[in-house]
């Protein structure tokens, strides 16, 4: 099944009195939403640019020249940027068939034991994506069409993965945390729901359509 | 160690760690990443040739396809589809036996469709269809199955994420896969009304006729539905006609249903959270599918999909029998996975050895797709049916996941149908 999660840290900004890894969970957050929002961007520009390709090439006969280097060269933001966002939302597809029978003490060590295999292999993938980018810089490597250089876009993979392990590395503690006193309030970890509570996030997700369309007819 | 013998320790590792929890971009990224080490001369040379594969994969430019999909399904929410599309179903085919029902069939895997979302969908008519059906006196179970059977036709109807992910993993033509699946989403709706139709004459106390709408009253509702027509059409054809690329297409689509929420006094703070959304979704999808290539590249090392597909070979049964064993896993995966997951784990192995009995690689994609569809359906985890049943507590989900069972069986008819005459699939693709 999908991860469903909520992430379990307030949404609003912590207390200065405060748990430390409330406090981090909190201002870590922000850099990550905005690497998302640079994400998000990207997204935006791809429509405008595939929008502007398209008419320009069918009704004026003038494509956007190197349209396919330029989309490839910024792709990379919408592809990894928003990595550790999504981690921290407990966005990354798992299953739970196991884990969502387990409670208390088990149930933590687990969720950290998850982390510290991501953690393994984000670090080791942060040292070889930025041997990528390195190699790129030396070689001045560069694109296919109008000769971007490479290396910026190549850059951007270590950078979010190192975000990411970040991340990675507050959830750890997070569930060590937990494990370590369970009765604890769960803090910077994204939070298991069960089939039930996974359905009704969804729900509430969707009935922003049908409160839209309400808002529309009053107004309209 | 023999490279098979590795090979089949990754897999079973990557089953064993998904199965514990851990994310399956991550998993299959950890798998593949150790066992490229393992396996190439130096472990140095295994660790740069996974470093190359996020990169590497994840610019492609057939790829810029999915973003432009999902930002599409965020938008749709403000491009007010939802109640228009059934006040047109509702006029349309309320006049059958079960007519409300078939309308809603069509209605809501319309939106569905366009939105990307079938538990999405799933809620929206929830609330918006049930009460009406309910109103009319029909049969509850009845009215709920249609809604999250309806709800999981998105999978095959342009915009298809799920197809796009399955043409990015076996590398076959994007745009044919999404022309090849309208034709079998189209069926799967006329075998679900034909469902629908047949129980409501036998018994029309489940769901009776709604009379009394003119020719002009019908016609009047069209107009609302624009977005949805406009934006599977506009795919459809420059697929169909290939006047586009698929992210072209995918970008046209996604500024008409932009220029439409505008229209409709969509805010700032809207479009924000419709990107916001699409970049978290967009993420998610291209981390499982860099992960999951690390882990296909290292198969392809260990040569597991090849000695796999030849053992399945010499087994000497018949291809249908094999497919038939593919679709009963997919079936029972179906019930506890969601469907990227599935999908992602299970075409590195399957796919080859559905090559080598010499079946068509866009057939076998509509044909995974839909079955991904039915997984969002059954039991145990059928997020389809615990959407609804969460709308409406008033039905539990015992009747709910009755409800669905005759439409099940519908797709387990329309894969039987694809499977006896693949021409209808791939007819409208062929070169």
């Amino acid at each position: 099944m999908a991860a469903a999660h909520g992430n379990a840290s307030p949404v609003g900004r912590p207390p200065a009195d405060a748990p430390l890894i409330a406090r981090l969970d909190y201002w870590y957050g922000r850099l990550e939403e905005a690497l998302n929002l640079l994400a998000a961007l990207s997204i935006f520009v791809l429509m405008m640019v595939g929008m502007i390709q398209i008419l320009g090439r069918t009704i004026f006969d003038f494509p956007i020249e190197g349209y396919i280097d330029w989309i490839e060269f910024f792709a990379i933001l919408y592809a990894v940027a928003g990595i550790s966002y999504c981690q921290s939302q407990g966005g990354h597809i798992r299953m739970e068939i196991v884990l969502g029978t387990m409670r208390g003490r088990r149930l933590w060590f687990f969720e950290a034991l998850a982390v510290v295999i991501g953690l393994v292999v984000v670090g080791l993938l942060v040292y070889s994506t930025w041997q990528n980018f390195e190699r790129a810089w030396r070689i001045g490597d560069s694109s296919m069409d109008i000769k971007l250089p490479l290396w910026p876009s190549k850059l951007v993979v270590p950078v979010a993965l190192a975000t990411l392990w970040l991340r990675l590395l507050l959830q750890l503690v997070g569930y060590l945390r937990l494990f370590l006193d369970p009765t604890r309030t769960p803090l910077a970890v994204p939070v298991a729901q069960t089939m039930a509570e996974a359905a009704r996030k969804e729900i509430d997700d969707a009935m922003r359509a049908l409160e839209i369309e309400q808002r529309q007819r009053t107004r309209g | 160690m023999e490279p098979l013998t590795i090979g089949i320790i990754g897999a079973a590792c990557l089953v064993g760690l998904a199965v514990l929890g851990v994310r399956i971009a991550f998993a299959a990224a950890l798998v593949g990443t150790i066992g490229l080490m393992v396996m190439l001369p130096n472990p140095i040379a295994g660790l740069m040739t996974a470093g190359t594969v996020p990169y590497d994969k994840s610019v492609k430019y057939t790829l810029s396809v999915l973003p432009m999909f999902i930002l599409i399904g965020y938008l749709a929410y403000y491009a007010r589809m939802t109640e228009t599309s059934f006040e047109a179903a509702r006029r349309w085919f309320g006049w059958l036996p079960g007519g409300l029902a078939i309308g809603t069939i069509f209605a809501v895997a319309a939106f569905s469709a366009v939105s990307g979302a079938s538990t999405a969908a799933a809620a929206v008519f929830s609330r918006v269809a049930i009460p009406e059906m309910l109103k009319a006196k029909y049969d509850r179970r009845l009215a709920a199955g249609v809604v999250a059977a309806g709800s999981t036709l998105d999978s095959l109807i342009p915009p298809s994420a799920l197809l796009v992910i399955y043409g990015i993993l076996v590398e076959v033509s994007i745009g044919k896969l999404l022309v090849a699946g309208f034709v079998p989403g189209f069926i799967s709706a006329l075998v679900y009304s034909a469902i629908v139709l047949i129980r409501c004459s036998r018994n029309p106390d489940i769901g009776p006729r709604i009379t009394g709408y003119s020719w002009s009253q019908r016609f009047e509702s069209l107009p609302g539905t624009a977005p949805i027509w406009i934006v599977i059409g506009l795919i459809f054809t420059s697929m169909l006609w290939g006047w586009a690329t698929p992210t072209e297409a995918g970008a046209l689509g996604a500024f008409s249903v932009f220029c439409f929420a505008l229209w409709y006094g969509m805010k700032w703070d809207d479009l924000k959270g419709a990107l916001l959304d699409s970049a978290k979704l967009t993420v998610m999808i291209f981390t499982i599918i860099w992960g999951v290539l690390i882990f296909v590249r290292f198969l392809g090392f260990a040569r597991l999909p090849d000695a796999f597909a030849s053992w399945v070979v010499d087994l000497a049964l018949p291809p249908v029998m094999i497919i038939v064993a593919i679709y009963v896993v997919y079936f029972i995966l179906g019930m506890f996975m969601d469907a990227i997951g599935m999908m992602l784990l299970t075409l590195p192995v399957f796919y080859p050895v559905v090559m080598a009995l010499g079946y068509d690689p866009i057939w076998f994609g509509i044909m995974v797709v839909k079955l991904c569809g039915i997984g969002l359906l059954t039991p145990p985890v059928g997020l389809a049916c615990y959407v609804v049943n969460g709308v409406r507590p008033d039905i539990p989900l015992g009747d709910v996941f009755r409800g669905i069972w005759p439409f099940v069986l519908a797709d387990i008819l329309t894969v039987a149908l694809l499977t006896a005459y693949p021409q209808l699939v791939t007819f409208i693709v062929a070169d």
